[in-house]
C-alpha cells in the first residue's frame, strides 16, 4: 500500500512517515501542497493523509485537486483543530478526520478501513 | 487591590471575547502540533527499542536526532506558553504604563500563525524612544489584534505586514488593498492614510 502524507510540520510528517515505512507501507511525505500534488503526479497512491490547516493551501483545497486527478485516491484528514466546523467539512470530504496526536495503530487502523472498504 | 474580574474599559464584551477565542484557538492548535511530534518522535523510539530487542542494530545518530527533536519541541512548548501566560496576565491589572513596542511584540506572536496560514510576515519596528500609553494592557492587545486580523486580510499571500510603534499610536504598514477595511473598522479608533499608493492602518490609542 502506497501512502502520501502532507502536513506543514516536517518533523511531525518525516517522522511518521519513517514510522510507517518500518511496518512495511510505502510512505511519502510533503510539507507542501504544490509539492505533494507534484508526487501524486509521479506515484499511485491509495490514500492521502492531509493536514486540515495549512499556510496558503488549505487541506481540504489540496483534497479537491487530488480527487479531480486522482479520482481512485482516498483521503483521512488529520488536525490539531478540534473545531465543529473543521469536523462537519472534514468529515464530508474524507473517510476519516483525526486529531493530533494521533496512536500510530488508530491511524494504521483508519487507513487500512479506507483502503479495503473502497476494495469491496 | 486590584480586582481581576474588572472589565477592560474601552472593549466591547464581544470584540474581547473573540480575542481570547481567537488566540487560545490558535495557540491550542500550536500546542497539539507540538504533541505530533513528540508523540511520534516518542513512538519512533518505541519502535526502534523493539527492533533492537529483536537483534537489529542500534544507531547511536538516530536516537540523537530523535531525542533533539524532542527537546526542541518541549522548546517550543515552553515559548509557547511564556506567551500565554504574558497575554493571560494581561488581565490583571486595569491599567498600567503599557510600552507599545512590547505590547507589538505579544500581538506579533500570538498572531504569528494566523498570519502564517496566509503566507504573511509579521515584523515590529523598533522605535528610537519607548513609546509609552496608560492604559489596560488587555484592551490595547484587543484593539491591535482586532487591526492585525483585519491587515492579514487585506495583504497578499507572501508579503509582509510591519507594526510601527508610535507615540500613542500604532500604524500597521504593508496592506495591499483597502476594500473591506473601513466595514471591519467601524467600531475601532482607527484610521487609514495613504489610500492611493501604500495603505496604512493606524490604530490611536491616545
Amino acid at each position: 500500500m502506497r501512502i502520501l502524507l502532507v502536513d506543514d510540520e516536517a518533523e511531525f510528517v518525516s517522522t511518521l512517515a519513517e514510522r510507517l515505512t518500518m511496518r512495511g507501507y510505502q510512505a511519502d511525505y510533503s510539507i507542501t501542497a504544490g509539492n505533494a500534488l507534484d508526487l501524486a503526479a509521479k506515484h499511485l497512491y491509495d490514500v492521502a493523509v492531509l493536514d486540515m490547516k495549512m499556510p496558503g493551501t488549505s487541506g481540504l483545497e489540496l483534497q479537491a485537486k487530488l480527487a479531480e486527478k486522482h479520482p481512485a485516491m482516498r483521503f483521512i484528514f488529520l488536525t490539531g483543530h478540534g473545531s465543529e466546523d473543521d469536523y462537519s467539512a472534514g468529515s464530508r470530504q474524507a473517510a476519516h478526520y483525526l486529531v493530533k496526536p494521533v496512536d500510530i495503530n488508530t491511524l494504521i487502523a483508519k487507513i487500512n478501513q479506507t483502503v479495503f472498504a473502497n476494495d469491496r | 487591590m486590584t480586582d481581576n474580574l474588572t472589565p477592560a474599559p474601552s472593549v466591547p464584551g464581544e470584540t474581547g471575547l473573540r480575542y481570547v477565542a481567537r488566540v487560545t484557538a490558535s495557540m491550542s492548535h500550536e500546542m497539539k502540533n507540538v504533541l505530533a511530534i513528540i508523540n511520534e518522535n516518542c513512538g519512533l523510539l518505541e519502535d526502534l527499542s523493539f527492533a533492537a530487542k529483536k537483534g537489529a542494530p542500534i544507531e547511536p545518530d538516530r536516537l540523537d536526532r530523535t531525542c533533539r527533536q524532542m527537546a526542541k519541541q518541549i522548546e517550543r512548548a515552553d515559548s509557547i506558553l511564556k506567551t500565554m501566560s504574558r497575554y493571560a496576565h494581561s488581565f490583571d491589572h486595569p491599567e498600567e504604563p503599557v510600552d507599545l513596542h512590547d505590547l507589538c511584540q505579544l500581538v506579533a506572536t500570538l498572531a504569528g500563525r494566523l498570519a502564517a496560514m496566509r503566507r504573511i510576515t509579521l515584523m515590529v519596528e523598533k522605535p528610537e524612544a519607548p513609546c509609552m500609553v496608560h492604559k489596560h494592557p488587555f484592551a490595547l492587545q484587543a484593539l491591535l489584534w482586532q487591526c492585525l486580523e483585519l491587515a492579514i486580510v487585506a495583504a497578499s499571500e507572501g508579503s509582509t505586514l510591519t507594526l510601527i510603534p508610535q507615540a500613542a499610536a500604532v500604524t500597521i504598514a504593508g496592506i495591499d488593498r483597502i476594500e473591506g477595511l473601513n466595514g471591519g473598522m467601524s467600531s475601532l479608533p482607527a484610521t487609514i492614510t495613504g489610500e492611493g499608493t501604500s495603505p496604512r492602518l493606524t490604530l490611536h490609542l491616545a
